[in-house]
């Protein structure tokens, strides 16, 4: 790097720097000054731990053993030889494509019935969105015990109607979709947002259909739905990057098991690290799925514009 | 009143301030190791887990230690749950912050001693006599002349039961001698007539409600020391004793795994993982409750049953072919980073002595030193007067005469290996699969991570 960044002479009689007043330089700097904490928490807890692990995932550093330069080796070894990097690949893959169409048509669903002229609404939209507020571990905790096949909830409620029970998290087949149960089971956060997207919807859309003579389905065919793409759209991207690093229900709820049935990729990714102390492996490991994630968000964009409608007609 | 405008900062160039963001971020990046550091050295750091009981035992003996030894270095007990256990030495070591001195399992032990974390104790026999006496099983050498550790404090397995459970089932209590130990059938019987359904039927009567089961009969030993020691009898184990061989799939062990699946899902007298369900109970709980009424389970069990009163008693193992119990225990180690070695050896020898601390005469553990299984005066010293009738006989005899170390104690490798392991005895404890498929589907996963065993040497 060369010293050039400010070489132009200053002089008295100079104008401004980027043609700025002096009020709006001070208010420049001071702007800067006010994000520098912000900034500084950005440098030094994400970029640099990434840099750091972008280059510890070109080593085999163990906890304890000084880190050897392996080259591409440790994403060699995760194609070619590791059986648990597919299978907890395609665990979350398999949570991901349930939990996320599901959580965002349910939340469709009870945003449409939130935004009906009903007695008591706000009550209703406060029950629903109180899911979304419990940490997660709480929640955790809370649904190992509706699970529980004994004396769980969902069993003696299934019990009631005269159903078979099922083994929930307990048995091989049955342990993601539970789990994608209980992640649709939260849905009240994109309920909010869908519901202020619905009240930002133009009446004098739905009036001119009743006009015309459309009924209930052609508004929401064609009212609702449309102007509610850009929503169903940031729910989806939001969705998918949160269901790809889906780890706290593995690691509180199941260990992974039964036999890695629930070994999510960022749990696979943790015990690697923190069990197996392999840390150049398992920093391999984030960067293929970051890098996964942003190939998944940037085809997510870039098919975007074929579906996702916005008023201002500038498409995105 | 005026306001007074602070004066204008220097302008930032675009370098200037990548500088300060630098600085900053390095500041904030080395500021925890720094502090750290700076406090390390004043005391020494006693990591371990364990129950509530446990908690309060090992702190109660730390501050007895302080006591003692006024004048030296404070020693601060750190507890972790076990289950973050492995994690958190893994952050500290990373860190360049180890505690001094602590519990350490036996996998991420060796794993520690090969890159020098650990002190070589080899190099303080010498100065600490004491580090020579304890039984050979209890040593654990990483190399020639290097000694890693020792086990935190002898193990072994014991089939516990509910005296009440027995009784109201009109039981013959089970056999506390090895010689005449039950086999397996018999260890089964009693468990039908132990398991008992909402309505007081046991599953040999018809209309037993498997789903609504008030008592259990026991537990299966999916794991642990009571697998281990039930192969172990049938002449059987996970690997060859050199560790290079693996031999889950021998008939003997298959005859033992189907067998402990068939407790669950054939005679119905043990739960299955779905109905013990997640963050079940422990030990001493379950049979104080008399949800089950025998548990096979380590020595160290007996600090909560005693501790909350529970009615039981011992018994020895059932057996196949030879009667035996599992030893082993998990590490107590010194890290080579210490600034204290001599007084952490110290602290070493005195909590490994039953003279010193109640550890062994409250149940948690038993001693390493072999004067402590044969000599009647040294027996008393932490066989405590409230422990169940037969103990001797149960823990110590059994120890002395018929016991097997632990195979993973003494095998390279051993936490890869349990890695492939535990899943698929997932999938025998959930029924999804035989005992046959188990064994076998496991030879090919477990072949190339057999890297053999650690050495012995004599002391």
């Amino acid at each position: 790097m060369t010293a050039t960044v400010d070489a132009r002479p200053r002089t008295p009689s100079s104008p401004p720097t980027r043609g700025r007043s002096k009020a709006g330089r001070i208010e420049g700097r001071w702007g800067v000054m006010m994000a520098l904490p912000a900034i500084i928490g950005f440098v030094a807890f994400t970029l640099a731990p990434m840099i750091a692990s972008l280059f510890i995932s070109l080593t085999d550093w163990t906890i304890g053993a000084a880190p050897q330069f392996v080259g591409v080796e440790n994403y060699v070894r995760m194609f070619s030889a590791d059986s648990s990097f597919f299978s907890s690949l395609w665990a979350t893959v398999y949570y991901t494509l349930g939990a996320v169409p599901l959580s965002i048509i349910v939340a469709f669903v009870v945003a449409l019935l939130l935004n009906a002229n009903v007695r008591g609404q706000s009550v209703f939209r406060v029950i629903y969105y109180i899911p979304a507020i419990v940490p997660i571990v709480a929640n955790s905790m809370l649904w190992i015990w509706l699970f529980n096949p004994d004396f769980g909830l969902l069993n003696s409620a299934l019990a009631r109607v005269g159903l078979p029970g099922s083994d929930w998290i307990f048995a091989e087949e049955t342990a993601v979709p539970s789990l994608i149960l209980m992640a649709t089971w939260g849905f009240g956060n994109i309920a909010v947002i869908f519901l202020a997207g619905l009240q930002g919807v133009p009446r004098h859309l739905y009036e001119a259909i009743s006009v015309d003579g459309g009924g209930a389905w052609s508004k929401f065919r064609h009212i609702t739905l449309p102007m509610m793409t850009p929503v169903i759209f940031y729910s989806v991207v939001t969705g998918v990057i949160g269901a790809l690093q889906v780890f706290v229900q593995a690691a509180v709820m199941t260990e992974g098991g039964p036999n890695d049935a629930t070994l999510f990729f960022v749990y696979y990714l943790y015990r690697t690290a923190f069990t197996n102390n392999e840390m150049g492996y398992a920093s391999a490991l984030a960067w293929i799925l970051f890098l996964i994630i942003m190939a998944i968000t940037v085809l997510l964009f870039r098919n975007s514009n074929k579906w996702v409608y916005y008023e201002a007609g500038t498409g995105r | 009143m005026t306001i007074q405008h602070p004066p204008a900062p220097r302008g930032f160039s675009r370098r200037g301030f990548l500088q300060l963001g630098g600085g900053a971020a390095l500041v904030a990046a080395a500021g925890p190791a720094l502090t750290a550091c700076s406090g390390g050295g004043d005391d020494i750091t006693f990591m371990y887990w364990g129950s509530a009981y446990e908690q309060t035992a090992i702190k109660d003996m730390l501050g007895k230690y302080n006591e003692e030894k006024s004048n030296e270095v404070p020693v601060n007990g750190q507890y972790t749950p076990v289950g973050d256990y492995e994690t958190k030495i893994s952050s500290l070591v990373a860190a360049n912050t180890p505690p001094d001195i602590g519990y350490l399992g036996v996998g991420q032990m060796y794993d520690l001693a090969g890159k020098d974390q650990l002190l070589n104790l080899y190099d303080y026999v010498d100065a600490y006599p004491e580090l020579t006496d304890r039984l050979p099983s209890s040593y654990f050498w990483y190399g020639p002349d290097k000694l890693a550790a020792n086990q935190l404090a002898m193990g072994m397995q014991i089939l516990y039961f509910n005296t009440d459970s027995f009784e109201a089932a009109g039981l013959e209590r089970p056999p506390f001698e090895a010689t005449s130990a039950w086999s397996w059938d018999e260890f089964v019987e009693a468990a039908i007539a132990l398991t008992l359904d909402d309505e007081g039927r046991n599953p040999s009567e018809s209309g037993f409600d498997a789903s609504n089961v008030a008592q259990f009969g026991t537990i299966a030993p999916f794991g642990g020391g009571g697998l281990n020691a039930l192969l172990a009898s049938n002449g059987a184990g996970y690997v060859s004793e050199d560790g290079l061989q693996y031999t889950l799939d021998s008939a003997e062990a298959i005859t033992v795994l189907q067998n402990i699946q068939d407790l669950v899902y054939e005679h119905r007298v043990a739960p299955s993982p779905a109905q013990l369900g997640k963050n079940a109970p422990t030990t001493s709980v379950q049979l104080q409750t008399q949800r089950v009424a025998m548990i096979v389970d380590g020595n160290w069990a007996m600090l909560d049953l005693l501790e909350s009163e529970v009615p039981f008693g011992v018994a020895v193992l059932p057996q196949y072919q030879v009667p035996l119990t599992a030893t082993g225990g998990a590490a107590g180690a010194i890290f080579a980073a210490t600034e204290h070695p001599e007084e952490a050896v110290e602290l070493y020898l005195y909590y490994n002595d039953p003279e010193n601390v109640d550890l062994f005469q409250n149940g948690l553990w038993a001693p390493l030193q072999e004067k402590y299984y044969t000599d009647e005066a040294e027996i008393a010293k932490w066989v405590g007067d409230d422990f169940p009738e037969h103990f001797r006989e149960v823990a110590i005899d059994t120890t002395l005469n018929h016991g097997v170390t632990n195979w993973d104690q003494q095998t390279k490798n051993s936490d890869s290996l349990w890695q492939k392991i535990t899943p698929a005895m997932e999938s025998l404890q959930t029924g999804d699969a035989t005992a046959e498929e188990v064994a076998q589907g496991l030879r090919e996963e477990i072949e190339p991570l057999l890297e053999g065993t650690w050495p012995v040497q004599e002391l």
